[in-house]
């Protein structure tokens, strides 16, 4: 608590008067033990009484009032708890408020918008004069404010931003918003500070993932929406809705996951209502019990009604007193049917079924409950080439995967296409053959290659080591994306390697290794290339090199790299974004996606058979007309309904030019003077009432 | 009883005796005069001899001279009863130090009872305070032991409540041995026990002291007072407010100066009243002011009580 104008505080010796008057007056009698009081007598009652107190509440509400209207001219102000010091001398800076979903989460009555907002006046309150305050939130959609000398704009400003509906889902982090806002302040003046003043909460995508100083040399200022030491609140929220077909309960069954996480919480167990509703209509409804910190997994399984393709599927917590309600409610697509298109390229086919690359390949993911999802089409390295040149990039539009098996490297005219077709969502698995040059490989396919190749070597061949010929299979990375869901033994002990290609180790192309030699060497490596995903596998995938095709571990181990590679691209199954991201979409000519509100936006096509739609603002379900049957969903990124406050040191003040920000704390003040006034009143009014038959 | 007396008045005892004007009529053979004849030294008179009187006190000369037997007889010389009332009332304890009234009254009553010990008298004590008499040491006794009783009675005493008047004179009355001397020390400004019965008791007090002179015996009424009691110092339009120390009026708060006058007249005329009353009773008056000297006030009194009538009733 401090004082803006302490020096108006002599005034309070005003109070003295009153007093002085009265003590003055109204000595205290001196008392005497005297034996001979019968004697006394005193002349005159009134003499005993005229200085007495009449009401002493009276005086005492009167010198409140004056010690109270002191104690406002005054203008006490509380110093801001977090200690966070705003820079005193004139400076230009750019207020940004954090827009994401999770200020919408409400602590105590107020939501943490609400507190951003106060905050933000708090700041522009306490801003030294000739200060050129902008404005920016991290909203991708909100407003804009160039630094400007008229602070009533920006408190405009942002009251009309807040009133439009923010904060809204997928809005940037606070370190993502950071450079617009720095750019937004424009280059350094000499003689001026550049200050962002960054209103959010501590979490990780808030004022956590922020540094004190920008790249440009920009302070950064943290202003927590919170208190330093508060607890956020407990909120429960959906974080992931998974589905899949489960034919084996009936063929258009499908089976949804959905996880659930309580975030905080005492020791209690807190029992929640999650309910599914297809289309419009509640299927069912499930209980989870949910304690402090944990996430529990929740599994519907539901039969597909009807002739649609995909149905609507919507999970939302029965939570009405939820204070974070956005991440409440998920949404899905479920489809009994959902296909991915694998295109396999064929580098050696042979008369002989036993030696053909893909008779191996194609029984494998024949004999599987996968067999409806996964749509094989072979062909020959000229067929595929020939493709691409005749329509460009749009010849891999309607492949998924694409598993380049024992082939040559694509020409140099082609790669491109298919260097393109990965970074859109395509996946892509090179198996190792006879007929592979690594030399090509690397130079056509590099960029997206998990690991760069070296040479086809036969195992066992390093000095000592002549009598062991095969190579078997080290235990694999369960954690690998590859073996979700699966445990323990994969059936691939015993097999026998005799040749492989070996990899150049390079941490930079962050590959990971799912599957390895008991050398050590990659067997099965993937990496993300842009929104694609692509495996390599360092022997063959059928006799050639090794016998892996006939271990019954390769069933499973086919199907899993498929669905890995199948899983990344844009097709229904995977089909969630997460708000304000863009969605890829295949199509010929021009879309139309309807939005969960129901507007219906055209989607232009791009020259490679692929739409951008970023219209994406509303997490719900989004369609496409009936002509070309496309769905995904938007869902809010589980990140930004993160209430894990970490604790934000202030930055240092290593210069001494700024002051702390003082909450005017008077206006309360002024309150009780009035309440003060009105009791003053009624106190004299009873008073008088009582002294007038006395006159 | 050093503690007791102050030095003035203890350096006065050594050479003072107490003396009665009027014979006594003791039990044993004392030094104050007797209403008797007796064995004394002094002269009084001859009569005629009587078959049966003591052949030892015929008067030679006598004889001698008027030629038929003549008997000398002397004074007798009986011992004193003296008993002393002392109010200890919290009334008394206005003063500071050795110049408060209980000290004073308590040095005084410390005094007599030496000295007439120290001369084979008979002392009693009486006091009377917080609503109730001690009257455990009231019958008169002679000796050490009950110079000792009566000093620490005095020693461990400390003003407290109110001297009871009526009690008093039923408790000491009835006792009382042939022609006492009682000595009643109190401030007698105010011996109400109610709020509106002051003068009735303190005509009481007066009838039963004179009702005591009329059976024989000897009264001495000794009013101990405050310089500030009598002056009245405070003045000025300060406020002072006097509270009763026993309790009993209500306080009294106001400019001293609108209180003065009135005061001392009204005081005035209380003492007056008083003077006139023991005068008419018989009983002597002795006003003791507690910033006086008390070795003078001492002597004084002892030579009202021998008879010396120089000495003044107030002081």
């Amino acid at each position: 608590m401090t004082l803006l104008a302490p020096a108006l505080l002599l005034g309070l010796l005003g109070l003295a008067i009153p007093i002085a008057a009265h003590l003055l007056g109204r000595e205290p009698p001196r008392t005497i033990p005297f034996a001979a009081l019968r004697f006394l007598l005193p002349d005159d009652p009134t003499v005993t009484r005229r200085r007495a107190l009449q009401n002493p509440l009276l005086l005492a509400i009167r010198l409140l009032l004056l010690a109270l209207a002191v104690l406002v001219l005054a203008r006490p102000a509380a110093l801001d708890p977090s200690g966070v010091a705003i820079v005193a001398e004139p400076h230009d800076a750019v207020i940004l408020v954090d827009g994401s979903a999770g200020m919408t989460l409400r602590v105590g009555e107020q939501t943490l918008m609400q507190r951003a907002a106060e905050r933000a006046e708090e700041v522009l309150g306490a801003l030294p004069p000739d200060t050129r305050v902008g404005l920016l939130t991290s909203d991708p959609d909100g407003p804009t404010l160039e630094p400007t000398a008229d602070l009533d704009r920006v408190r405009d400003t942002l009251q009309e931003w807040i009133a439009a509906g923010a904060p809204r889902p997928g809005a940037w982090t606070m370190a993502e918003a950071i450079p617009r806002a720095t750019a937004l302040l424009g280059d350094a003046q000499a003689d001026r500070k550049r200050v962002i003043y960054a209103v959010s909460d501590p979490t990780q995508g808030g004022l956590a993932g922020l540094t004190s100083t920008t790249d440009a040399g920009v302070l950064v200022v943290p202003l927590s929406v919170v208190a330093p030491d508060a607890t956020p609140p407990t909120h429960v929220g959906i974080t992931e809705v998974t589905w899949a077909s489960a034919p084996e309960i009936d063929p258009r069954a499908v089976r949804i996951t959905a996880r659930v996480h309580r975030s905080g919480g005492g020791d209690d167990v807190l029992t929640v209502l999650l309910a599914l509703a297809i289309g419009d209509q509640e299927v069912t409804r499930a209980t989870v019990d949910l304690a402090a910190d944990a996430t529990e997994s929740v599994e519907f399984t539901h039969v597909l009604l009807g002739e649609e393709t995909f149905a609507a599927a919507t999970l939302s917590l029965d939570l009405p007193e939820d204070p974070l309600p956005i991440d409440d409610t998920r949404h899905a697509w479920l489809s009994a049917d959902d296909a991915v298109e694998v295109t396999i390229v064929n580098g050696d086919p042979s008369e002989l079924r036993a030696h053909d690359e893909v008779f191996f390949l194609a029984t494998a993911v024949g004999v599987t409950d996968r067999q409806q999802r996964l749509r094989l089409v072979s062909l020959a390295p000229d067929q595929l080439e020939s493709r691409i040149r005749e329509r460009g990039d749009r010849a891999l539009a309607g492949t998924d995967v694409l598993v380049l098996a024992n082939t040559r490297a694509p020409t140099e005219d082609v790669s491109p296409a298919i260097l393109a077709a990965v970074q859109r969502g395509m996946g892509l698995w090179i198996t190792m053959g006879d007929r592979v040059e690594p030399d090509a490989y690397n130079a056509r396919l590099g960029p997206v290659l998990p690991l760069l190749l070296r040479e086809a070597v036969q195992v066992g061949t390093a000095p000592g080591l002549a009598q062991a010929r095969i190579e078997g299979f080290a235990p694999p990375d369960l954690s690998h994306p590859v073996f979700r869901g699966w445990g323990g033994e994969l059936g691939l002990t015993g097999a026998q390697v005799r040749k492989i290609v070996l990899c150049e180790p390079d941490p930079a192309r962050r590959a990971t290794i799912a599957l390895s030699y008991t050398s050590g060497a990659p067997a099965l490596v993937t990496r993300a290339a842009g929104s694609g995903r692509v495996a390599l596998l360092t022997t063959t995938v059928d006799r050639d090199w090794a016998d892996l095709p006939l271990r019954p571990g390769f069933v499973p181990l086919a199907t899993a790299v498929l669905d890995y590679l199948g899983d990344s691209g844009a097709n229904a199954r995977s089909a969630s974004v997460f708000v304000g991201e863009p969605r890829a979409l295949r199509g010929d000519a021009g879309l139309t996606i309807t939005t969960p509100d129901g507007r219906e936006l055209a989607v232009a096509v791009g020259d490679a058979g692929v739409a951008t739609f970023a219209e994406t603002f509303t997490p719900g379900h989004y369609r496409g007309d009936a002509e070309t049957p496309i769905t995904f969903v938007v869902a809010v990124d589980p990140r930004e309904s993160d209430t894990h406050w970490q604790s934000i040191t202030a930055t240092d003040d290593t210069d001494g030019t700024r002051a702390a920000i003082a909450l005017p704390r008077w206006r309360v003040l002024v309150l009780l003077i009035a309440l003060l006034l009105a009791a003053e009143s009624l106190l004299r009014l009873g008073f008088g009432a009582r002294r007038r038959p006395h006159p | 009883m050093g503690a007791l007396v102050p030095a003035d008045l203890g350096e006065l005892l050594r050479t003072r005796v107490l003396r009665v004007r009027r014979p006594v009529w003791g039990r044993g053979h004392g030094r104050h005069a007797s209403r008797r004849v007796g064995l004394g030294l002094d002269f009084r008179d001859h009569r005629g001899y009587v078959p049966g009187d003591d052949p030892r006190q015929l008067d030679w000369r006598a004889v001698a001279r008027r030629d038929r037997l003549v008997l000398r007889q002397t004074e007798a010389e009986d011992e004193l009863s003296l008993l002393l009332v002392l109010d200890a009332g919290a009334n008394m304890a206005y003063g500071e130090g050795a110049q408060s009234k209980l000290a004073v009254a308590r040095a005084l009553v410390a005094a007599f009872a030496w000295t007439a010990i120290r001369q084979g008298d008979r002392v009693g004590l009486v006091i009377s305070q917080g609503d109730e008499v001690d009257a455990a040491l009231a019958r008169p006794a002679a000796g050490r032991d009950r110079l000792d009783a009566i000093s620490r009675r005095l020693a461990g005493l400390a003003p407290r409540g109110r001297a009871p008047v009526r009690g008093l004179l039923a408790r000491v009355a009835p006792r009382l041995p042939a022609r006492t001397l009682i000595v009643f020390v109190s401030d007698l400004l105010d011996l109400a026990t109610q709020v509106d019965d002051a003068s009735a008791i303190e005509g009481e007090l007066l009838g039963g002291l004179a009702q005591l002179r009329a059976r024989g015996h000897d009264l001495v009424v000794l009013q101990t007072l405050h310089a500030d009691e009598l002056e009245f110092p405070w003045d000025g339009a300060r406020l002072v407010r006097f509270v009763d120390p026993r309790g009993l009026r209500v306080d009294v708060e106001g400019a001293a100066s609108s209180l003065r006058a009135r005061y001392l007249e009204r005081l005035g005329a209380h003492l007056r009243e008083l003077e006139a009353a023991c005068e008419t009773n018989g009983l002597m008056l002795a006003r003791v002011r507690t910033d006086a000297s008390l070795g003078q006030t001492f002597a004084t009194l002892l030579g009202r009580l021998a008879g010396d009538p120089g000495a003044a009733v107030a002081p």
